[in-house]
């Protein structure tokens, strides 16, 4: 359920279909994904999971995966 | 925040994506907008260009490279420049031009402080003027945000030239040079962040990976605020506002509580409506013009008006009013032909819901204002409107409501005389003409930029190309001044003439609604056509541009004594030139 919650924040943030994104998601291969939308997505997470990524966090992100490893730490339920 | 969630502003993202989807050239209106900050401006265009077009605005922006401002505009051949905008957003933060005073102020003495401050304002004073030189842009500046932490945290107060002093006397010498350049306006950027709040505004973490000093939900709200300056320049600004009277302008309804049992006043019910037409008020001084479309009886909604101790409005605030039980659109339809407003000129308020939706569907060019049920909301939701912006207010603004009361004092004498002949010639009109009038420049650029019904060519110029006109040695920019019996009705004419050594041509000509059909625009084109004859010009040619508003003024020309002559309208003046005989033409 989590995992549908992020991957639709990631389709409106990159105005992309659901169904092309994955856990290996990257700005290699979303288009749209430049440094600018990259801040925007992470916003959209932190304000639709009510989450705070610390900044170590926020630079380590390379791929969608990323996200779900940093929010499962947090708490946030991936299964 | 619960505040946001009121208005209809969506998320940053929305904006991104909805900028894409945006069909080129597809609105009559259109300007060009540039941003030029001091740091990351990421979001904005795509939003100005999403709320632009919501608007029916044809927006085309420009972002100047990353915290490039200054290379941008001491370059003459920058991109800046050559985008040509009509509208340049300066951006600079605190931080950036205060340097590390904006941290460490207290170890430099005063004096000291005063020179740094005086040398950062001048090299602001300096890029304006080199923007008002270099490009016909309008220029808005931000202000500078006030720190909420200053290191002497309480003790702030008692030292003299602190650091939010230095942001104030920047604010306020940035005040005065906007009162210098015509062009030049100062946003204030620092209540906008009061009214948002600092920490809401800024989050340290953007600000430090991408230099973002104004957070994503925060930047819809901010561009909103920045429409306020799109508007009038395209003359898209409203003029009247249209108000139900029963739980909109007091609580209760007053055909079944009576006057004693209506509320408004100082209690807590009362309040809101009491703030609500303060707002209301204070619009209208501004030249907003007011109207009533209300169900009810008149005689008792009247009482109310004149005779509630605590009523703000009174009847004399109002321009119209259609207080009956007949529908709400034929009223609307009334309001908007007795005051010759353009429906689009229209905000309406009514708290009932069916009556919103009944006038969105039929007039969509009226602005209805969705209300909460709770009327301690209506105050704010005013205030928040970016709508009755003007970027000047004329002293014909002021006086506006005197005179479309002395219309319906006109229209009065109308109805009571049988003919029209008879009454034109009642109402002893007197038009003066100026020509290249220096100290009309603001209102002649005001009615090019608004009128509507009768322009002939509706071509819009801004008040710098206007006053290029005025000193350009072969155009003639003229205006008339009207007055009646009933009083003054200012400027309400607009001329613009290319002159050739025996050819005039009629660039622009206008009439403002307020005055159409009284023959003025045959008196005005008559003298016109005097003052060529006298200098030996031969003909005169005018053109005709339709455009879905100016019908009034289609068949002026043909209907003159005006000959087609391919696409334009001549009149030879070897011919009879009139003027009808109960106008006073004057050349001043």
């Amino acid at each position: 359920m989590n995992e549908e919650k992020l991957f639709e924040i990631v389709s409106r943030v990159f105005n992309i279909p659901i169904n092309e994104i994955n856990y290996e998601s990257n700005p290699e291969n979303i288009e749209n994904w430049d440094s600018f939308t990259g801040y925007v997505l992470l916003d959209e997470i932190e304000i639709n999971f009510d989450v705070k990524l610390t900044m170590d966090e926020s630079l380590e992100i390379e791929k969608i995966g990323d996200f779900i490893n940093i929010l499962k730490k947090k708490g946030i339920n991936f299964e | 925040m619960e505040f946001i969630k009121n208005m209809e502003i969506k998320q940053l993202s929305h904006y991104m994506n909805e900028a894409k989807m945006i069909k080129p050239e597809n609105h009559k209106n259109k300007i060009r907008i540039a941003f030029v900050g001091s740091f990351t401006l990421n979001g904005f265009e795509e939003t100005m260009q999403v709320q632009c077009n919501d608007e029916k605005i044809n927006c085309i922006t420009y972002n100047s490279p990353y915290n490039q401002f200054n290379q941008e505009i001491l370059n003459e051949d920058s991109n800046l420049y050559k985008f040509k905008p009509d509208l340049i957003f300066l951006i600079i933060d605190s931080r950036i031009i205060l340097e590390d005073s904006f941290y460490f102020s207290n170890i430099n003495s005063e004096d000291e402080k005063k020179k740094f401050t005086s040398k950062k304002f001048d090299e602001i004073n300096n890029l304006i003027k080199i923007i008002s030189k270099k490009s016909q842009s309008k220029i808005v500046i931000t202000n500078f945000t006030i720190p909420t932490y200053t290191s002497l945290g309480i003790y702030e107060s008692k030292i003299e030239y602190g650091t939010k002093e230095i942001i104030l006397d920047l604010n306020k010498k940035l005040k005065v040079l906007s009162k210098n350049i015509d062009s030049c306006y100062v946003y204030d950027f620092n209540s906008f962040v009061t009214k948002f709040g600092e920490k809401n505004v800024i989050d340290y973490k953007k600000m430090y990976y991408g230099d973002i000093k104004i957070n994503f939900d925060i930047i819809p709200h901010l561009i909103y605020e920045f429409l306020s300056y799109v508007k009038p320049i395209l003359g898209l600004n409203k003029k009247c506002i249209v108000l139900d009277l029963d739980n909109t302008l007091w609580g209760n309804i007053i055909g079944e509580e009576g006057i004693e049992g209506i509320k408004i006043g100082p209690y807590p019910e009362g309040r809101s409506f009491v703030e609500f037409q303060k707002v209301i008020k204070s619009l209208s001084e501004n030249g907003i013009i007011l109207a009533i479309n209300s169900k009810n009886n008149q005689k008792d909604a009247m009482k109310a008006i004149n005779e509630h101790p605590h009523m703000i409005l009174r009847e004399q605030d109002f321009s119209c009013m259609k207080i009956n039980w007949n529908d709400k659109i034929s009223n609307m339809k009334e309001i908007s032909n007795e005051l010759n407003i353009g429906l689009d000129s229209i905000v309406f308020f009514d708290d009932d819901p069916v009556n919103r939706e009944l006038i969105r569907m039929s007039m969509p060019e009226i602005n209805t204002i969705e209300l909460p049920e709770d009327p301690s909301t209506y105050a704010e939701i005013l205030r928040n409107l970016n709508d009755f912006n003007t970027l000047k207010i004329t002293k014909d603004d002021t006086e506006r409501k005197k005179m479309y009361n002395q219309e319906q004092n006109r229209q009065k004498l109308e109805s009571n005389t049988e003919n029209l002949n008879e009454y034109l010639k009642k109402l002893d009109i007197k038009i003066k003409i100026k020509l290249d009038n220096k100290i009309a420049i603001s209102r002649i650029s005001q009615l090019i930029l608004k009128t509507n019904q009768f322009n002939l060519t509706t071509k819009r110029y801004q008040e710098e190309q206007i006053k290029e006109f005025v000193e350009d040695e072969t155009m003639i920019v003229g205006c008339s001044e009207v007055e009646d019996k009933f009083g003054e009705n200012g400027i309400t004419n607009v001329f613009i003439i290319k002159t050739k050594s025996n050819e005039w041509i009629i660039d622009t000509f206008l009439l403002s609604c307020r005055i159409m059909g009284r023959g003025i625009e045959e008196g005005i084109v008559g003298k016109i056509l005097e003052i060529a004859k006298q200098k030996g010009i031969e003909k005169i040619t005018a053109t005709f541009i339709p455009t879905e508003k100016n019908k009034p003024a289609e068949n002026f020309l043909k209907n003159y004594g005006f000959k087609k002559e391919n696409e334009n309208w001549v009149f030879l003046l070897k011919n009879k030139i009139k003027i009808p005989d109960h106008l006073q033409v004057e050349l001043k």
